[in-house]
């Protein structure tokens, strides 16, 4: 029954007149593998199968992976250039559309400088892609100000790791050992909506005896399966990590060898996490200190343990603080660098890894370079063929670059891959800055809210029309294979970029036929950088099923287990991290009395551009929520299912109301998949971290108000 | 073929996976044959999933007046025959487990055949191969006995062992669909 094999043992259904190309989703950041079914005939998109034989899903996908293909040839495609005229949008052809923002770049630039032209990029698209993004801000269009959607994702974890661990991968063990670990400390995650096919992991250890402890406001699909749920206030964090740390060194759970040898400031910490005791600490989080207590001695007795964490924990102005110290308790427990034990972060897009890694960030050059260090921007220069003085400084992050909108320092803007103005925090006011732009750029495959802005939308394709690489959560770089040909006149965002770049007298700088030149180009840009990409080709990824950065050299098989001898620090030795707990930006008031946080749904990915227009995912959830506990609903005479406001300073929304147990009392919580009069981004709190300058989405200060009937 | 279809109800995390993929399966029309419901949201985020059972004597089939509904020889409940299902409604309330369903459109029954044109090829059906919690597996019968040994070993592990009133407690929470014919 041959037509059943994929390959060697491996069955799936291929059905007459059909072919599978083998990929991975586009969505989040496990990028579970993926058949897409394709007519050989007609080479339209059919469907998908399950791609059992893939290292870490097991053909395993959540709603959003089964239906993605669906975007793929979907009718709200936008397939040709889109001018709007008289405050409405005309097709053009790409000549017009082109000509168009080559006058408008160069009179911009021309009367304002090249700075005053700036970019915003995103995650959900390939390594190539991300890569190119950055190159097009500085060589094509030679601005400072770029930066890109990551910003409101991964840049905490980023911070944190980069000052515990001296670098920012995800993930330190390859999450096929996570069935071997004993323990879970999961903190802000709920990774059974987020990174549903994580699960399985997590599962195949639980069924060995492995126990789970979770830190959430919410008690989530994930934390109801917890052995120790610490439902603690939103923007916490930092003081729970402390709190588990001094229970960590009161009953000698720290493995005083590896802290010695490998780590810094131990005495610091020591001296920190003193006053944090249980009942300290209880008072702050308002967690129960049995729980914390319960909690600290699984957590230190196991003898393989991972510390994760995402949004919940780094969305916050204490974001790289609670990564560092979260980081920390792996390190006071030895874990980092062994087997099946170590510290991750969940990556919520796609490509949130790789591209964060290769100079979209404001003060970043591929490799993970930094833009201030001469030899660094010396290096990249060669590789791009420009003169080190030609390279721009850094700029700023991508909430603070709406600042700049206003002070009229930015005028025109050029967005790839995102919707800042559904996903930024404060969305009234980002709106009001994209709207009085003097020039909006947008590609996209679908109108997103940002699109509706524009002046010009560009067709890009989906991920499924162009080949290219992406980094998964662990930080394995993997292989996207095109399935179909571009839909209409749509094309890749790097060869929209290399059009344009053409235009303005940079075209020597982007002659690419194909996403493979691009990437050894990357190669080529992170060699010898801490995200060294240098030694891995697409041939690799598909002979070892994906390679693991660093891989410095072509026979370098990839660096699946991180640290094992040393840490990316300058001295080698991990620095425990020393910080008190802050407090979120906001506090409750009178106006202000209880606690809003936001998070995603199973059935959307981010700004839900795309997943809002499936059948399937809108059925299941086609609009926002409010989740409150029964007691404060009664409080408020409310009843499930009923419409409420919620406000802050910055904005109000009406949602209906779902009531649930499975909720803090004082906490509620609302999903942002939404645009527009549904987007609780209106009111979510644009204060940044100091360090990672991520806003603090997960927590804001909100009033609550029946409708009256 | 000799391979049953397992559910954990404890594991489902309630994203409803299944019930996307099962749009997919080749004959499903696009509309779903499984469901999963929350027990109880007000209490907590527990959802469970099901779908047929493929009874050996299946209630549906049975209350039919129309003989529209075929099980196939290695014992799968089939959609109900478009030539002769009168469309009555009465396998919607034969079934105990609320499965077939109706299409007021062609007013016919439809409902889930274990995605058959891939389980008779011995290729997991959509639900259970994209199940991310493994809380619906399509699995051997030597692997679904293992699973079943497997809560014991794990009291051993934990040192427990029931007491008299409290043997419930240590009965896997499971479902099994059993087909068990040659091919
Ligand atoms: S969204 Fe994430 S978990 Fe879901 S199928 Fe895609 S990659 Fe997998
Ligand atoms: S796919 Fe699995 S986990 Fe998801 S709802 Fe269905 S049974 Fe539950
Ligand atoms: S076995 Fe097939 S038809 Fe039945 S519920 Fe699962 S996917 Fe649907």
């Amino acid at each position: 029954m041959s037509q059943f094999l994929v390959k060697e043992g491996v069955k799936n259904q291929i059905r007459k007149g059909e072919k599978l190309v083998t990929t991975h989703c586009c969505y989040c950041g496990m990028q579970c593998g993926m058949h897409i079914r394709v007519d050989e005939k007609t080479n339209k998109v059919m469907g998908v199968e399950p791609r059992y034989d893939w290292v870490l899903t097991k053909g395993k996908m959540c709603p959003k992976g089964v239906t993605a293909y669906q975007t793929i040839d979907h009718p709200d495609r936008i397939k040709r250039p889109l001018i709007k005229k008289n405050g409405k949008f005309v097709e053009s052809s790409w000549e017009e559309a082109l000509d168009l923002i080559e006058r408008k770049y160069k009179e911009i630039q021309g009367t304002y400088g090249k700075d005053a032209l700036a970019v915003y990029g995103g995650v959900s698209m390939t390594n190539e892609k991300c890569y190119l993004v950055g190159k097009y801000a500085r060589v094509g269009l030679g601005t400072r100000y770029i930066d890109y959607n990551g910003r409101y994702c991964m840049s905490s974890a980023a911070g944190g790791f980069n000052k515990t661990l001296g670098i920012d991968r995800g993930s330190s063990l390859p999450w096929t050992e996570l069935e071997h670990s004993d323990c879970f400390f999961m903190a802000g995650s709920n990774t059974a909506e987020c990174h549903p096919t994580s699960i399985q992991w997590f599962w195949k250890a639980k069924d060995k005896g492995a126990k789970l402890i979770v830190a959430d406001p919410r008690e989530t699909a994930t934390a109801r399966v917890a052995d120790v749920h610490l439902d603690l206030l939103p923007g916490t964090d930092s003081a729970l990590a402390n709190g588990i740390m001094h229970l960590l060194i009161k009953h000698d759970y720290v493995d005083h060898e590896y802290v010695q040898e490998r780590c810094n400031n131990f005495e610091e910490l020591k001296e920190m996490t003193a006053k944090f005791t249980p009942e300290y600490t209880s008072k702050i989080t308002g967690v129960a200190a049995e729980k914390i207590i319960k909690a600290a001695h699984i957590f230190g007795k196991s003898p393989r343990s991972v510390v994760m964490f995402a949004r919940g924990a780094e969305q916050q102005t204490a974001g790289v603080d609670n990564v560092s110290l979260y980081t920390s308790m792996a390190l006071l427990r030895g874990q980092i660098g062994k087997f099946a034990s170590g510290v991750a972060t969940f990556t919520g897009q796609g490509n949130g890894q790789g591209g964060r890694e290769h100079g979209q960030k404001a003060d970043l050059l591929p490799g993970y370079r930094k833009l201030t260090d001469p030899k660094a921007v010396e290096y990249i220069s060669g590789v791009w063929g420009i003169q080190p003085e030609e390279m721009p400084q850094p700029g700023v992050s991508a909430y603070e670059m709406f600042h700049l909108m206003e002070a009229k320092t930015i005028r025109g803007l050029h967005v790839i891959c995102s919707n800042p103005v559904v996903s930024s925090p404060n969305i009234n006011y980002v709106q009001e800055q994209l709207e009085n732009l003097d020039f909006l750029v947008v590609n996209d495959f679908f109108l997103s809210e940002t699109a509706e802005l524009a002046d010009v939308v560009l067709p890009a394709t989906t991920w499924a029309e162009d080949e290219g690489t992406t980094t998964n959560t662990e930080g394995r770089i993997i292989h996207i294979r095109k399935v179909v040909d571009p839909i209409g006149e749509s094309k890749p965002d790097w060869e929209i970029m290399s059009l344009i770049a053409e235009r303005l007298g940079k075209g020597q700088h982007f002659q690419y036929n194909e996403p493979r030149e691009i990437f050894d180009e990357l190669r080529l840009a992170s060699k010898g950088g801490k995200a060294d990409y240098y030694g891995v080709t697409y041939e690799k990824i598909d002979e070892q099923d994906g390679v693991f950065w660093p891989a410095p050299s072509l026979d370098h098989p990839g660096t699946p287990s991180m640290f094992k001898e040393r840490f990316a620090t300058e001295d080698g030795k991990a620095n425990l991290a020393v910080c008190d707990y802050r407090g979120p930006a906001e506090v409750q008031s009178k106006q202000y009395p209880l606690w809003l946080t936001t998070g995603r749904v199973v059935f959307h990915y981010l700004s839900g551009n795309q997943t809002r227009r499936v059948d399937f995912l809108k059925e299941q959830c086609p609009e926002p929520f409010v989740e409150m506990h029964p007691e404060l609903a009664s409080q408020y005479q409310i009843e499930n299912g009923e419409r409420v406001k919620l406000s802050t300073p910055r904005g109000d929304m009406i949602a209906p109301v779902k009531i649930t147990k499975a909720i803090r009392k004082d906490t509620m919580f609302v999903p942002y998949h939404w645009g527009k009069k549904l987007a609780v981004n209106q009111l979510t709190s644009p204060a940044l971290d100091p360090i990672s300058r991520m806003p603090e989405f997960k927590v804001c200060a909100v009033k609550l108000e029946k409708l009256t009937k | 073929m000799n391979k049953i279809m397992y559910l954990e109800f404890e594991r489902c995390i309630g994203c409803r996976a299944c019930q996307a993929a099962c749009r997919e399966c080749g004959d499903h029309d696009a509309k779903e044959r499984n469901y999963v419901e929350y027990v109880d949201f007000t209490e907590s985020r527990q959802t469970f999933p099901m779908l047929c059972m493929q009874c050996k004597d299946p209630a549906c089939a049975r209350v039919c007046p129309a003989n529209a509904i075929q099980i196939t020889e290695e014992g799968v409940v089939l959609s109900a025959m478009e030539e002769k299902c009168i469309g009555c409604r009465n396998c919607t309330f034969g079934c105990p487990f609320g499965i077939p369903k109706f299409d007021f459109e062609t007013n016919k029954m439809y409902k889930c055949d274990m995605c058959y044109d891939r389980t008779r090829h011995d290729i997991a059906p959509m639900c259970a191969s994209v199940c991310p919690s493994d809380a619906i597996r399509f699995i051997d019968f030597d692997e679904m006995q293992q699973l079943r040994r497997k809560r014991t070993q794990m009291n051993l592990v934990e040192g427990k062992k029931p007491q008299e009133g409290n043997k419930w407690d240590y009965v896997p929470e499971f479902f099994g669909v059993y087909t068990d014919s040659q091919s």
